[in-house]
């Protein structure tokens, strides 16, 4: 079973990421479990949102504590909340940031990625210039990072998940796939 | 069929199950509702009834008063003008004189004031003129009647003859109709107009008025076997003599004299100072008139204001305009002085026991006495009927002619009213005791029985419901400035306007009659009463429990309960 | 067709499969996305139902009550402080023999404030004559509001579906969504007897007097027993129709093993987990896991637990003053066996604190070393 957690911001589009690439899983024959951190949202808080992936009917219904990989949608992130948090060694971290990888100092334990979602999205027009919606585009990075998930599962769930722009949401996604920095 | 149903279940059978497999799974009548006719639980039922308003028992002339206030409040003044010509045919003139007992009586009065009906009878009876509007009349009889005086009985028993098809003819010794209308109110109080065209409008139904023709001096009343049936109303025109020393000087007059001779024009003989003798309404009108002839006026009364028999109204524009008041004064003697009134000496009195009238009776105190300087006295203590042309077999009664409640006279085929009968004195009373003589005359004269007179069931003001209403001030009556007034004979009162009108009735609370308010329809928890034509309402026995929510609801005390009849089929 | 879905959705295509008639609902968090995805069904046509806004879910549940009097398929849903507003009318609902179905999303009552996992506002539902489900994915709650209105219909009785707040009705699964035509095969809409009709009105709901009360509540409970063989087969027919079948209750790895823990809904699946790891570790460890609550399966949970030294009862739920109540229908079921084993009442979970695999294994082993179950429940994780 590979457990993931994501760090986002309250209406940077975290919980339906998870949902998506559950979806994505599934459709490549995964057993799947996607869940936010269970409580209240607001705009801008911090939030997280929780993946569970495996051969096998997942039972188990508790929160993750200590998940093979995160992603952040939001690099300002990791100024407040630790979350590298529980992360089993060797996990990526795969973060939406202009920068390359080596510029975050994080533990050498962990394998660090880079993409800058926030300038695909505003490319494409996802979200508006001051908060993009940055939640398909990671899905990109996610999938090049770990090669849990093939792109194409990804796009398919993306377009299928989103109710409107789909193809800029498609495209985010696999120019997101191509940008991915390691 | 469902489990636990039951094919020919009735009402009064009581069930009881044997076993739980032979009931219904869940609490369920056993039968259809339409068989479980749930009014059978009723120990009373309310019924639609409508009772008498206390303004329409309180009117002499029996007008339906809250019904023309219904109609005004929806602005049908047409309408309501019709309903008023039911009963009176001259509501112009009782909207400016009646002294209306009906505002007395309203129910309103304690709750805020009083419904200004007489106001509003007014502005309907001055539409109906104004807008020219017209009674319908039956089909003409063959049978004539003679009425004698045209004053408001005879007016009032020769319309509604009139309106049935009689032919009338009316008999009037004055040289003008009206009877008290045309000579003794003043015209600041009835415009002379006014009355002539309501009395237009019963000429119009073919009554026809001879003026001039005195009873006994220029014809007498066997004279009259023309006709099939004679109303005599001939009034009271003689004033009360006051009876005390001097009263032969020149200087001393009465009141109706007076107001007759102003009525018709005449010349009248009148000093500066003057005193009135009395405390009724001839006495007002007397001291009014001779206010509005220049003169300082004095009343004399011998009880205290509380007594006096005077519309209030007229009390106190008669204060408005400078009249000055003596109470419990009675004149003793006239100052003579050659022939003519040097002043008057007066005594004063003081209030005893209640009389026969329940007012305090007036008790003459010794060494008293006090002098007026006036020179002209108008008594106006009382008047009489002049009752000397009347033939043998028309039985009397305290000066006046005897008739049971129907106006019906000793004589066959002789009927009378107003003040020579009854002695009421006043304008209403004289038009409904003329209504009651014609209805008697058209039972003599057709053989149609009267309606039988039943007890009115009078709404109290414990009987309305006030949670549905709010305070809500009287329209006042505009009037005439007091310089304006004392310049001559204009009408003090100017009317309401259409739009007071309207504000006024809607003050009625509708005293047990039904207004379509839809209270009791919305109130209904059995949903047992039905609205028909969006206006009636229809209780379904079948299932109204009698829970008797209607009648605690209804403003108007317009529904009742009553005790179920069972055993009746 | 499978689909990714959140348990709240499970919920509205159930609903949706069921082809409701009448939806009267008032939102409450975690509750919301069933009633709102019913809206939108019933906004697009994709549902042809009723959907009735109210202002409260007294009303909520009155409504409900009066569209099923009329025969109508009827639905709704709550959580929480909702369910305990519409007590008065759960009464009403079970004692006409409306057959409702309604989902509740398990969540702790106030104050303090909580939106989180909780069995309280249903259980304090208990005695209201209300068949009660417990789910333990989203799956099953699909599968329990198709089985709920099968069952509800044939005894006359509502029922009562619940899923844990946020572990279900916010979390993503794989659900199969059936196809339409195979529960319309599953579920025909047929008229029922006496109902609200114009044609033949009849008073419902009217005063019964000491001498035929008794039998109605009688009645009312031979269709709750009845319910057992009913909930049976309409799992076995829903076995047989759609492949997937639960019981009212399941036994888990509970051949041979020592010690049996009982629990139910989102904390059965976690302790599955649980008892996976231990039987790895040679412990002889299985689990009952409780998904029909009323009636209470008394017979069967005799049967499967009867031979056990030891059972531990894990209760997402407290009945203040007595403990877990899970537990104590437990006992009450097995007191009268001849060889009835140990119980062992344990808290855990309230409010919804994470009830983790390793919850379980530390009840297991509290359990294992202890000889005599002590007077009161354990609170697992409180801090005294």
């Amino acid at each position: 079973m590979v457990e993931i957690r994501m760090h986002g911001r309250g209406g940077q589009g975290a919980v339906i990421a998870s949902q998506i690439l559950a979806a994505a899983l599934f459709k490549e024959g995964k057993y799947v479990q996607a869940f936010p951190a269970f409580g209240v949202e607001r705009r801008g808080a911090p939030v997280t949102a929780f993946l569970r992936m495996d051969d096998r009917k997942i039972w188990l219904k508790s929160e993750i504590y200590e998940p093979d990989h995160v992603m952040v949608l939001d690099a300002g992130l990791i100024e407040t909340v630790d979350v590298t948090a529980g992360l089993k060694d060797g996990g990526w971290v795969i973060i939406n940031s202009e920068k390359p990888p080596g510029e975050f100092r994080l533990s050498s334990k962990y394998r660090v990625a880079t993409v800058d979602a926030s300038s695909i999205a505003i490319r494409h027009r996802l979200g508006s210039r001051t908060a993009p919606i940055v939640n398909t585009a990671i899905l990109g990075a996610f999938a090049r990072s770990t090669g849990l998930v093939g792109i194409d599962a990804v796009v398919e769930a993306v377009k299928n998940a989103v109710p409107t722009n789909k193809e800029a949401n498609a495209r985010a996604t696999r120019e997101a796939y191509d940008g991915t920095r390691v | 069929m469902a489990p636990g149903s039951k094919a020919g279940w009735r009402l009064d059978e009581k069930i009881t199950f044997a076993s739980e497999r032979d009931m219904p799974p869940l609490a369920v009548s056993l039968g259809t509702m339409l068989v479980n006719k749930t009014g059978t639980w009723r120990y009373m039922r309310p019924v639609y009834e409508d009772k008498t308003p206390p303004c329409n028992h309180a009117c002499p002339a029996g007008e339906k008063i809250q019904g023309y206030l219904e109609l005004s409040k929806a602005g049908e003044f047409g309408r309501a003008w019709e309903l008023i010509m039911e009963d009176n045919p001259l509501p112009s003139v009782c909207g400016r004189v009646c002294y209306h007992p009906c505002e007395q009586a309203c129910n309103r009065s304690n709750f805020d004031e009083p419904l200004a009906i007489h106001h509003v009878e007014r502005f309907l009876g001055d539409y109906g003129l104004r807008k020219n509007l017209k009674v319908k009349r039956e089909a003409a009889r063959s049978e004539r009647v003679a009425v004698v005086g045209a004053g408001p009985a005879g007016l009032s028993c020769a319309y509604h003859l009139a309106r049935k098809g009689y032919a009338v003819t009316i008999y009037e010794a004055q040289p003008v109709a009206g009877g008290m209308l045309a000579v003794g109110i003043p015209r600041y109080r009835l415009p002379r107009d006014i009355l002539e065209k309501e009395i237009a409008n019963i000429c119009s139904l073919g009554v026809e008025i001879k003026t001039g023709i005195r009873m006994g001096l220029d014809i007498a009343l066997d004279d009259l076997s023309g006709h099939q049936a004679v109303f005599i109303a001939t009034g009271q025109h003689q004033s009360t003599r006051l009876d005390i020393p001097g009263q032969e000087a020149r200087g001393v007059i009465y009141g109706l004299d007076l107001l007759r001779d102003l009525n018709l024009g005449r010349s009248v003989e009148m000093g500066r100072r003057v005193a009135v003798i009395g405390g009724g309404n001839t006495a007002m009108d007397a001291a009014r008139s001779a206010v509005r002839r220049g003169a300082e006026v004095t009343v004399v009364y011998r009880r205290s204001r509380e007594e006096m028999p005077a519309i209030p109204e007229e009390i106190q524009e008669a204060e408005e305009e400078g009249i000055q008041f003596l109470f419990l004064s009675a004149p003793k003697r006239v100052l003579v002085k050659n022939a003519a009134v040097g002043g008057l000496e007066c005594l004063k009195m003081r209030l005893g026991e209640p009389d026969k009238s329940g007012r305090r009776r007036p008790i003459p105190v010794d060494g008293t006495e006090f002098g007026l300087d006036v020179d002209t006295i108008i008594g106006a203590i009382g008047q009489e009927a002049d009752l000397s042309f009347l033939p043998s077999g028309i039985a009397l009664d305290r000066g006046g002619i005897q008739v049971d409640e129907h106006g019906v006279t000793a004589r066959p085929g002789t009927f009378s009213g107003g003040d020579v009968a009854t002695g009421a004195g006043t304008v209403t009373a004289a038009i409904g005791s003329g209504k009651k003589a014609a209805l008697a005359i058209h039972s003599y004269l057709s053989g149609e029985r009267m309606e039988e007179a039943f007890e009115p069931q009078v709404v109290a003001y414990e009987e309305i419901n006030l949670d549905y209403f709010e305070p809500a001030a009287r329209q006042a009556m505009p009037r005439r400035q007091i310089t304006e007034r004392l310049g001559g004979f204009v009408e003090v009162n100017l009317g309401y306007t259409e739009a007071a009108t309207l504000t006024e009735a809607q003050r009625c609370f509708s005293c047990g009659v039904c207004n379509h308010c839809d209270t009791c329809w919305l109130f209904c928890p059995d949903v047992a009463i039905a609205k028909l034509d969006h206006r009636d309402y229809l209780i379904n026995y079948d299932y109204c429990k009698g829970c008797g929510v209607c009648v605690e609801e209804c403003p108007r005390s317009a529904i009742s309960m009553e005790e179920e009849m069972r055993w009746k089929k | 067709m499978e689909k990714v879905i959140i348990g709240n959705y499970a919920v509205s295509y159930g609903a949706q499969l069921a082809r409701v008639q009448v939806i009267a609902a008032y939102p409450i968090t975690p509750q919301t996305q069933i009633v709102e995805k019913l809206a939108e069904m019933c906004a697009s046509g994709e549902l042809n139902a009723r959907f009735i806004p109210v202002e409260s879910e007294h009303s909520a549940m009155a409504s409900t009550i009066g569209a099923a009097a009329t025969g109508a398929r009827a639905f709704t849903a709550t959580s929480s402080q909702g369910l305990a507003l519409m007590h008065e009318m759960i009464h009403w609902a079970a004692a006409s023999r409306l057959p409702i179905v309604m989902a509740n999303v398990n969540r702790a009552l106030g104050p303090g404030w909580s939106i989180w996992a909780d069995q309280n506002d249903s259980l304090s539902q208990r005695d209201t004559g209300w068949l009660q489900f417990y789910c333990e994915s989203n799956q099953e709650v699909l599968d329990t509001v198709l089985q709920g209105y099968r069952i509800a219909e044939q005894v006359m009785l509502p029922v009562m579906i619940n899923l844990d707040g946020f572990l279900l009705s916010h979390t993503s699964e794989p659900v199969d969504i059936p196809d339409q035509a195979l529960v319309d095969r599953y579920l025909p809409l047929a008229r029922r007897d006496l109902i609200l009709d114009p044609d033949d009105p009849h008073s419902f709901g009217g005063l019964v007097n000491p001498e035929h009360y008794m039998e109605m509540r009688y009645k009312m409970h031979q269709a709750q027993l009845q319910s057992k063989e009913v909930a049976r087969e309409a799992d076995a027919q829903f076995k047989a129709i759609f492949g997937r079948s639960y019981g009212s209750i399941e036994g888990y790895r509970l051949e041979g093993a020592e010690l049996a823990l009982v629990t139910s809904g989102t904390i059965a699946s976690t302790s599955r987990v649980a008892v996976d790891r231990l039987r790895e570790q040679g412990e002889k460890v299985g689990l009952l896991k409780i998904r029909m609550f009323r009636p209470f399966p008394g017979e069967e949970v005799g049967e499967l637990l009867g031979g056990f030294k030891k059972v531990a009862v894990i209760d997402r739920n407290i009945s203040f003053g007595h403990g877990g109540i899970f537990c104590q229908e437990l006992k009450s079921a097995l007191y009268n066996l001849l060889k009835r084993p140990q119980v062992y009442g344990y808290i855990a979970g309230l409010g919804g604190r994470d009830v983790t695999p390793q919850t379980i294994l530390d009840i297991a082993e509290l359990t294992a070393c202890r000889d005599v179950p002590p007077a009161e429940a354990d609170w697992i994780g409180v801090k005294v």
